[in-house]
């Protein structure tokens, strides 16, 4: 948030640089809005971080006395006020539980995380782009008929029971892969990506299901829609050619917006993955703080899902314009 | 169809050979889908002559736009395609693919209706237009788009050079359809459809566009089909002019032969809807009655009989498409003036 206002006024003469600047501006108020409700449901759960660290024995005094320590006994809106003054200056406060900076515990398992969704990401992407062009080129025959049965067989499994699935399969059966535990990338990246392996792939297989099937399903429409599409072919240019520089290009706006709202749910896939493979990430940090009342954490979790959301979907509007030039254009 | 055999006597500008550059007979395209067929083109025939101009005119869903379609292979695979199409002495129906992908542009180029859904969005006029050169010449990317903008200077796209760097939706409709015009000169076809590629724009452009067409048809030889609903363009413009109705065609003869001694009921009906200056202010437009056929459920027989006013029960057989007079075709038991046909 505080880059928009040092950024803005030496970059507000490029159109680009205007529109990231308003969509950041706009996301201020998301932001804000997301940790209110956070902090407002948080405060709803019976329980609180004095009780979970005194354990069942602790007396009402005891209780109140770290209460008062920690400060959970000043009134809800002046807490969310002094952690929103923290926040914005980029002190996201210290763990009720541990006692250590929040900031610092985010960023050791924001590198877990994000490694993971971006693996999931990359492979889903990576299979479902080529697979897509495939069945579109010929619909109807063997290899699209087999990728549509493929897709929506993805499409009805859940990411953990497949995560399950693949444990029993590719850990117990084979023992191809780790079924737990997690190697930094500083120690080994061949560990790392081993034991990365079969969570990044329980969530790219959905996603890889999901972006496949939509890609298909519009280029096929586009193939078989579109008057440009028969002035590319009337040129006599081949097939192919048709498909990657015309369809493809126009199919790929609907894809962008697809890929752009699941970058930020994405990152919610993995509160259960990380639990299942014992990654030591955001979503396994968050159910902790959760179930120690460390609202301090799970707020500063759920301030950083509802980032990195805002962020996709900016990155998804700026794609548009570097594809699209009629939003290029008409944003002037 | 047997009364096809016979020769064309169709009048040639001196010079020219007299073998036709396009000769399709009984062509037929049927559409099936979900259990029912349709008869979208049902034996047609014609001919273009190089370096002419053959307007063919027809209601909507009359197969005109379908039938040159199928010359060029670019119909939906839920299209089926008989009879005969032949470029050049070379048969076009049932060729493969890949054959008729080199044909396409260089043999038979074509406008479209619509040029605003017809250029792609996302591409810089000047990569499309490049596109169509460089699918017939081994010319580098660079020399391709010097030879668009070359094209398009060529089809009176005023600034070519900055207009090649500007994307469809930056043009007017007019330009759009200049820039259609360039692509399918990209290739120098023998054969130009225009498929009512003046349609969709307004009467001063369409006249700038026709202009444009006429010139380019001369400057290089090119024959040019133009398909279209507008007999007033086809008299016009055209040299030949042949009329459809439910996928075939109905008559056939020069211009000025046609549009002097018109045989057919349903040319004659459609001359009749033409909306005229002379006409009383406040009047009705008049219209064919009734609705062009079903083409899932042609009826047997002449296919405008239960619109035609001449209709009896010889019109329960469909009347062939011969050659009645010399140059003049018609499908009709009741040809109105001259002597009786049959």
């Amino acid at each position: 948030m505080t880059t928009v206002t040092r950024a803005a006024p030496t970059l507000l003469t490029s159109p680009g640089a205007r529109l990231v600047g308003k969509r950041l501006l706009m996301a201020v108020p998301i932001v804000i809005g997301v940790s209110i409700v956070t902090f407002w449901v948080l405060n709803l759960i019976p329980g609180s971080a004095a009780q979970q660290l005194l354990g069942p024995e602790a007396t009402p005094a005891q209780i109140q006395a770290l209460e008062a320590r920690l400060g959970l006994d000043r009134p809800a809106p002046v807490r969310y006020l002094a952690w929103l003054g923290g926040a914005v200056t980029g002190d996201l406060g210290t763990s009720l539980v541990s006692g250590q900076p929040v900031a610092g515990l985010l960023g050791e398992r924001l590198a877990v995380s994000g490694e993971l969704v971006m693996l999931a990401f990359v492979i889903s992407l990576g299979l479902a782009l080529p697979v897509a062009l495939l069945a579109a080129h010929r619909p109807g025959r063997l290899f699209d008929r087999v990728s549509m049965l493929v897709s929506i067989t993805g499409l009805s499994v859940a990411n953990y029971v497949l995560a399950l699935l693949l444990v029993l399969v590719f850990a117990v059966e084979l023992a191809l892969f780790p079924a737990i535990g997690f190697v930094p990338l500083t120690e080994s990246v061949g560990g790392n990506l081993q034991g990365m392996a079969l969570p990044a792939a329980a969530i790219a297989f959905p996603l890889f299901c999901f972006y496949t099937r939509f890609l298909r399903g519009d280029l096929v429409d586009q193939l078989q829609g579109e008057d440009y599409i028969v002035t590319a072919r009337a040129k006599g240019i081949g097939p192919w050619q048709v498909l990657l520089r015309h369809a493809f290009r126009n199919s790929a706006f609907g894809l962008i917006t697809v890929v752009g709202l699941n970058l930020g749910t994405l990152i919610g896939a993995t509160v259960i993955i990380e639990q299942i493979f014992a990654l030591p990430g955001i979503g396994q940090l968050m159910l902790q703080a959760i179930n120690t009342r460390d609202f301090v954490v799970v707020q500063a979790c759920v301030v950083l899902f509802a980032v990195v959301a805002v962020v996709a979907n900016l990155l998804a509007d700026l794609l548009y314009a570097v594809l699209d030039p009629r939003i290029r254009y008409g944003s002037r | 169809m047997t009364g096809l055999v016979g020769e064309f006597a169709t009048p040639v500008a001196a010079g020219e050979v007299a073998e036709p550059l396009l000769e399709v007979t009984d062509l037929r395209v049927r559409f099936r889908t979900r259990g029912t067929v349709v008869h979208a083109v049902n034996g047609l025939s014609y001919r273009v002559h190089a370096g002419r101009m053959l307007a063919v005119i027809g209601e909507s869903g009359s197969g005109k736009s379908v039938g040159s379609r199928a010359l060029m292979g670019l119909l939906p695979e839920t299209a089926q395609v008989s009879g005969s199409a032949r470029f050049a002495g070379t048969e076009l129906i049932g060729m493969p693919e890949r054959e008729l992908r080199a044909r396409r542009g260089a043999d038979i180029a074509m406008v479209f209706q619509d040029p605003t859904r017809s250029l792609n969005p996302t591409m810089r006029i000047g990569a499309q237009v490049a596109e169509a050169v460089r699918a017939h010449s081994s010319l580098n990317r660079r020399a391709a788009l010097d030879k668009a903008v070359e094209l398009l200077g060529l089809v009176r796209l005023p600034a070519p050079e900055r207009r090649a760097v500007e994307y469809p939706h930056q043009l007017s409709g007019g330009m759009r359809q200049r820039v259609m015009i360039a692509i399918a000169l990209a290739a120098r076809p023998r054969l130009l459809v225009a498929d009512e590629a003046t349609t969709a724009l307004d009467v001063t452009t369409q006249a700038q566009i026709m202009e444009l067409l006429v010139d380019l048809q001369e400057r290089f030889g090119m024959a040019v089909v133009l398909i279209s609903h507008d007999l007033g363009l086809a008299a016009s413009y055209a040299q030949d002019v042949l009329v459809m109705y439910a996928g075939r065609a109905v008559e056939y003869a020069p211009a000025q032969v046609l549009f002097a001694d018109v045989r057919m009921p349903y040319t004659r009906a459609l001359l009749g809807a033409v909306p005229q200056l002379e006409r009383e202010p406040h009047s009705l437009l008049p219209v064919v009655p009734g609705q062009p056929p079903d083409l899932a459920r042609l009826p047997a027989g002449c296919p405008f009989r239960p619109r035609c006013t001449a209709a009896d029960d010889a019109c329960g057989e469909a009347p062939p498409f011969t050659e009645h007079e010399p140059g003049h075709w018609w499908a009709c038991w009741h040809a109105d003036g001259g002597e009786e046909a049959r």
